[in-house]
């Protein structure tokens, strides 16, 4: 591990991205438009989307030019705003032609590199003769959907929009849910080429300042091209990146995303992914919905309750199989032995192979699944069920033992409401076949020790992984496995390591007033 | 010190860590070592084992109390200079690696004996070294969090014990005392072999977060692993017939055999491969305090190399040299006479020098 990362510090130093065709960085604007429109035109040599409109503002009778990538600009605001009022308007009291581009964001800067980005970005700029100072208008405006209903983490009773790709319309959906002057943001810009905005979120006198300071550290330090999406954002800044466990929790939901600020997490924005990140995360809250909240909290801890055996079963079931039926068939009762013996009967595999064969094509069909129009993943559907099914059965490939094993594993996998958790979990299966297969039950407690190793000293931020369960922290299991009443809970979960650790009062009557 | 202040264990970790080794393999066979010694009067030999161990333990923290910010190693060293402490650091390295040995190599052979019969030694403790580095390597915090989860994982396990109960004939334990006091007392030195495992306390007392609760936590711990004794040697002794218990080897599994389900026979065998995280909260402790001395032997902060080390060096040896249950006992009882040594002579000794020590030390001040 070492040794990988000498290498790739080495790497780093090596390469030079950075460096394009002609560094802008000290360069000033000239007070010369011509000379202006000619560096401009310069900088985006080959740029047809570039729009250069030369005019002469009215009110002072000077030659100007508005600069602009078409794709990225709002035409209208353009127009009505910017171009309208330079060309045709005169106010006899202003001397200036300030007052009349009515926008709020009006920006002035004389350096090149500003300039440019400000281009990129979707601002247009104003450059006018005999001035050495150009004016940026923010009148982003680019292609984008509409929101629209989560859906992967889709919910019954849960807020129904999802974050869009826009960063600031994600930053309006959470601060919807908490409208309080305590919720700072911090913008973090990453990526030579990209220019990715990060906009963290977080409560400041409840998020942990360390914790902060950890995060914001980490993503200072990436240096790279470009990053497409928050998932890949992850990868560059959690704890351990040999884990199969995700460590920071990914979500299209604001309103989940605001409930983990208000617990006293942080959320980082991610400009262009419909995405964002929540951190520290722990184990635990890869198991918790939104609607956990929206239903009543019986029927929410019992859903609870069954992730976790879910978590459990799809880990463990198809290994406990090829245990159980190659080394210890003696723990099973005759009766069922004689049934299980009967169903393997014109099975020619042993169990490890009959086991594996089954999971890869049900991953497969999964796999297939996704990716697929929903025109023909049904095909995939129904073409899988007979393959997994009756089929496989019939020609004495597998056995019906097997195929409940697979069943229910998949079942049990996709309990988890946390896709990425999911997907772990799955994976996790097939190393304990493999040692379920060459040491039966042994194996599979030497498998559990090695995840458990794992699982406690694993870290999200700096902050133990496996809290509330290990390090052990009980008051924190209110909403656990169990999840009380939410008048109940008037803490703030340790496990988030907030400095404000009371959320509410005790609003239930005592005694017998009504 | 600092370095201890930042890895430090809660005061319910400090208890199932000292608990946790405490309750090892010993367990398995304890019910049929006490009954070849006392008969069914063995309980009590329990009960005055339990008291000579918190004896020991409550000596260790009054030792401990007198540099209560570093390890044994660090106290020598202290009042003793450098020398001794290196050379108390070589010996507890030299103790806690044999032990921590014993007890890994015991666990692989139990194993083999009742699960994997045909399964190579060398590659079982292969396998289990994996996890074994993953937890040792780390510092104390994790290893808290292994005790910790592992007690409330195997726990329940005393549960099944209830069922055998249905069977029991009480009268077993009766007369008290039938063969005098003679027998008890040979039985009370296996015992007091049994509750060892709380001197792991010379090493865990600095990390301890709140220090003041040091002799309240490793009483709770050694009453915790006596009732876990107890329950297990009476259900045993009232089930068996005082003859019948010496023929088993472990009766401690041979107990669960009449546990059965409509859907779960042979519980024993699922109970066994859950018994391997009761036997791994002995043998990593010990691991740990192994290459905790031996970082401090050689003065580095680091210990996760020595971890390494110490695996394949267990390793080598079993390849090399051939292992039976029966020569592993024997070994056993070879390092406990060290052990007694080192538990209960050693503190008491370094207790009362220390103690005429202040005592001196503050009449010269006067």
């Amino acid at each position: 591990m070492l040794f990988f990362r000498k290498y790739h510090n080495k790497k780093k130093q090596q390469s030079s991205f950075h460096i394009q065709n002609n560094d802008l960085s000290e360069k000033l604007i000239s007070s010369q438009l011509l000379e202006n429109i000619a560096e401009i035109q310069n900088i985006f040599s080959e740029t047809p989307d570039l729009v250069v409109k030369n005019i002469v503002i009215k009110q002072t009778k000077c030659p100007a030019a508005l600069v602009y990538l078409s794709g990225l600009t709002d035409t209208k605001t353009i127009n009505n705003h910017v171009l309208n009022p330079l060309l045709f308007e005169v106010e006899k009291e202003q001397k200036d032609f300030d007052a009349q581009v009515s926008l709020g964001d009006v920006k002035e800067n004389n350096t090149w590199q500003k300039i440019e980005s400000a281009i990129l970005a979707g601002n247009s700029v104003l450059f006018i003769d005999k001035r050495n100072k150009a004016f940026i208008f923010n009148t982003q405006g680019w292609p984008q959907r509409g929101i629209e209903d989560t859906t992967i983490e889709s919910s019954l009773r849960g807020e129904h929009l999802g974050f869009t790709e826009t960063g600031s319309t994600n930053i309006a959906l959470i601060r919807r849910h908490i409208q309080n002057r305590e919720l700072k943001m911090k913008e973090i810009t990453v990526g030579a080429r990209g220019n990715l905005k990060l906009t963290i979120m977080y409560l400041a006198d409840v998020a942990k300042p360390e914790v902060l300071k950890e995060l914001v550290d980490r993503l200072n330090k990436i240096d790279v091209d470009s990053i497409l999406n928050a998932a890949s954002l992850a990868e560059y800044i959690e704890d351990n990146p040999y884990s199969p466990f995700p460590q920071l929790f990914i979500t299209e939901r604001p309103d989940f995303a605001a409930a983990e600020i208000l617990q006293g997490r942080i959320v980082t924005v991610v400009d262009r992914s419909p995405n964002v990140l929540i951190g520290p995360a722990t184990f635990e809250i890869f198991f918790k919905s939104m609607d956990d909240y929206g239903a009543r909290w019986l029927v929410a801890s019992f859903i609870r309750l069954m992730r976790y055996f879910g978590f459990f079963v799809a880990i463990f079931l198809p290994a406990t199989y090829i245990a159980v039926i190659a080394f210890h068939f003696e723990i099973i009762p005759l009766k069922l032995l004689l049934s299980i013996g009967a169903s393997r009967e014109r099975v020619p595999f042993p169990p490890f192979i009959e086991a594996i064969v089954m999971e890869i094509t049900l991953e497969m069909l999964r796999e297939a699944g996704i990716r697929l129009p929903a025109k023909i993943g049904q095909t995939v559907g129904i073409v899988g069920g007979i393959v997994i099914g009756q089929a496989a059965v019939e020609a004495g490939i597998v056995s019906n033992i097997m195929v409940i094993v697979v069943a229910l594993t998949a079942i049990a996998s996709f309990i988890i409401p946390n896709y990425d958790m999911g997907a772990a979990i799955r994976m996790l299966r097939f190393p304990m076949m493999i040692v379920a297969s060459f040491f039966g039950f042994v194996g599979l407690t030497v498998g559990l020790m090695t995840l458990i190793a794992h699982f406690i000293s694993l870290q999200s931020l700096g902050t133990p992984y496996g809290s509330p369960i290990a390090p052990l922290r009980f008051p924190d299991w209110k909403d656990l496995f169990i999840r009380f009443p939410e008048w109940s809970i008037l803490k703030r979960p340790e496990s988030t390591r907030a400095i404000q650790t009371l959320k509410a009062k005790s609003n239930r009557s005592e005694g017998d007033e009504h | 010190m600092i370095k201890y202040a930042k890895n430090q264990i809660t005061f319910m970790q400090y208890i199932f860590l000292i608990h946790g080794v405490q309750v090892g393999v010993g367990l398995l066979t304890l019910p049929r070592e006490l009954a070849e010694k006392a008969g069914t009067d063995g309980w009590i030999a329990l009960i005055l084992g339990w008291l000579f161990s918190t004896l020991g333990s409550l000596i260790i923290i009054q030792v401990m109390k007198k540099y209560p910010n570093g390890t044994i190693i660090d106290l020598l060293t202290h009042f003793f200079g450098k020398w001794v402490g290196k050379i108390a650091a070589f010996i507890f390295v030299l103790y806690f690696a044999f032990l921590g040995s014993i007890v890994f190599v015991r666990e692989g052979l139990f194993i083999q004996f009742w699960v994997l019969p045909q399964t190579n030694l060398f590659i079982l403790l292969l396998l289990l070294s994996i996890p074994s580095y993953l937890i040792v390597r780390n510092n104390i915090t994790i290893l808290g969090r292994y005790a910790e989860l592992v007690f409330f994982m195997t726990t329940w396990v005393l549960f099944f014990y209830s069922t055998p109960l249905k069977e029991a004939h009480w009268l077993h334990l009766l007369p008290f005392i039938k063969g005098g006091w003679e027998p008890i007392l040979a039985a009370a030195k296996t015992t007091t072999f049994s509750f060892l495992g709380f001197e792991i306390a010379f090493f865990l007392y600095p990390f301890l977060q709140k220090k003041q609760k040091a002799s309240i936590g490793i009483v709770i711990a050694n009453i915790l692993t006596l009732a876990v004794f107890l329950i297990v040697t009476i259900v045993a002794f009232t089930f068996y017939s005082p003859d019948e218990i010496t023929q088993y080897k472990e009766p401690t599994i041979n107990l669960l055999k009449i546990v059965e389900f409509r859907f779960l026979e042979r519980l024993e065998i699922v109970f066994l491969s859950l018994y391997i995280f009761v036997i791994s909260t002995t043998v990593l402790p010990l691991f740990f305090s192994t290459v905790l001395s031996a970082s401090q032997l050689f003065g580095k902060q680091d210990h996760s190399k020595y971890v390494v080390w110490l695996l394949l060096l267990n390793l080598v040896y079993v390849l090399l040299l051939p292992q039976s249950l029966g020569g592993n006992r024997q070994l056993q009882k070879e390092i406990e006479s060290i052990s007694l040594i080192l538990v209960y002579v050693f503190p008491i000794c370094l207790w009362v020098y220390l103690w005429l020590y202040t005592c001196l030390k503050r009449r010269v001040l006067k």
